[in-house]
């Protein structure tokens, strides 16, 4: 069921020196992919998440819980189903990937639909890899599911949750769900309302947000900007040295002069 | 507004006795962190060069392994972003005789109970993975590496002192967070 693909254990000596100092957990981790709900909210693809796009990896609650938000109430609208969340096309077999951004010892990995528990994975109270997959078989859920994917930490009385929209058996392919509306093609930059875009299957991809750049015009976030393109930001003329699409805090600067120099 | 004036002076300075002296080109000769710091800005940038050295470890891979242009266009401008940090940051400690270099920074997570997402082992696994499986394998550590240094990032801006130390780290929260945001439609689109 466990699939360690590309990154191995770490050597097994380092953990056990660290058991008796063990402390309040600092662990994180969610599913990226397919895109958890506060995956989506960390890529940009549902709009209007709260604290919860910044720290996808921090769901935490105690042990046993069967809620998409961990009983964090800060985390809320990762159980509001009326946000009406995207469900990812996807076969029958699934592969789920946890980003663990602090690898604690693991009890288990539990996987959940309509509070039936599907699979769990055994971490055999050990230190998980930093990247961690998990085939599932959800051919006996076809259609749109709701997996609520569990990681029980070893160590502490905590749990990370994260939830998964999917349509299982949907196609391998980012597709719509074929009961839904057309989907939208709403890029994560447009202003979607809180009850648009979400019939889409697929989050757009990041080069499709990347507008085109007209001579000279004003920096922008969220645009592809290549080598020798020239911008104006605040009164004065950059141009572009390293091709890149823009994120908050690349804007021109002597901060950014690996990006953008002054003329 | 006070930096960019410093920089100013000094460059009319330059000017003054060197005619020919350029416009500075990187980060690390256009800011000095010139005010008082204390320990934590000394810890922060001391892990953060040891986290920019491991990612761009694994950028130079992406440049090199990826094949999708949106990746290996991101991996360079995040090689060209953090090779420029990586330099201030060793300037400032440099300038604050401070060492650059902390004994147990990529496992200071561990005294917590658990290790934060890249080590050795990780890199190396990087280096044998290939093409898509490459692309899927980088997206979800470099994703995990970058939610670290917005960890660290809000460790800075709370305890440091520096100001210059505190706002490179509020500039690393906010494009590393872009960076996530960036990744994670990658994977799943």
């Amino acid at each position: 069921m466990r699939r360690s693909v590309a990154y191995p254990l770490v050597a097994l000596g380092a953990i056990g020196s660290t058991l008796a100092v063990a402390s309040p957990a600092l662990a994180h981790g969610y599913v990226s992919a397919p895109p958890s709900r506060q995956a989506l909210c960390a890529s940009g693809a549902v709009k209007d998440c709260g604290q919860i796009q910044f720290e996808p990896q921090s769901v935490e609650g105690v042990k046993g819980l069967k809620s998409c938000d961990g009983g964090v109430s800060q985390f809320s609208i990762l159980a509001d189903e009326s946000r009406n969340w995207p469900a990812k096309s996807v076969g029958t077999n699934v592969t789920f990937t946890w980003v663990m951004t602090a690898r604690h010892r693991t009890a288990d990995w539990q996987y959940f639909i309509d509070g039936k528990k599907v699979a769990t994975v055994n971490g055999n109270n050990q230190q998980p890899d930093a990247v961690v997959t998990h085939n599932i078989d959800l051919s006996a859920f076809p259609g749109k599911q709701t997996v609520l994917a569990v990681w029980n930490i070893g160590d502490t009385a905590n749990a990370f949750y994260s939830c998964i929209d999917l349509n299982v058996g949907g196609g391998s392919a980012p597709a719509p769900t074929p009961s839904a509306a057309a989907p939208t093609s709403a890029a994560p930059t447009s202003a979607a309302p809180t009850s648009a875009a979400p019939t889409s299957a697929a989050p757009a991809p990041a080069t499709s947000s990347a507008a085109p750049v007209s001579s000279s015009s004003s920096w922008a976030p969220g645009v592809s900007y290549k080598t020798g393109d020239k911008v104006k930001y605040e009164g004065k003329t950059y141009e572009c040295r390293q091709s890149h699409t823009s994120l908050s805090s690349w804007e021109p600067s002597i901060y950014t002069l690996a990006l953008w120099l002054p003329l | 507004m006070k930096r960019l004036a410093l920089a100013t002076v000094l460059l009319l300075t330059a000017c003054g006795t060197a005619p020919t002296t350029p416009p500075a080109t990187t980060v690390s000769a256009a800011v000095k962190a010139s005010g008082t710091h204390n320990d934590t800005d000394t810890m922060y940038l001391q892990m953060m060069i040891a986290h920019h050295e491991q990612g761009l470890e694994m950028v130079r891979l992406a440049e090199d392994k990826a094949t999708r242009p949106d990746l290996k266009t991101l991996a360079a401008a995040v090689d060209a972003t953090q090779s420029d940090e990586d330099t201030l940051m060793k300037t400032w400690l440099t300038d604050w005789q401070e060492p650059t270099t902390v004994d147990h920074a990529p496992t200071t997570h561990a005294d917590h109970g658990g290790l934060p997402a890249t080590g050795p082992e990780e890199i190396a696994a990087l280096k044998k993975a290939k093409g898509k499986d490459f692309e899927t394998a980088f997206l979800n550590l470099f994703v995990a590496h970058q939610h670290n240094a917005v960890e660290m990032a809000t460790l800075e801006t709370t305890d440091g002192t520096n100001e210059e130390a505190k706002s490179l780290a509020t500039r690393i929260r906010q494009s590393r967070t872009d960076q996530i945001q960036q990744m994670l439609t990658m994977l799943n689109s």
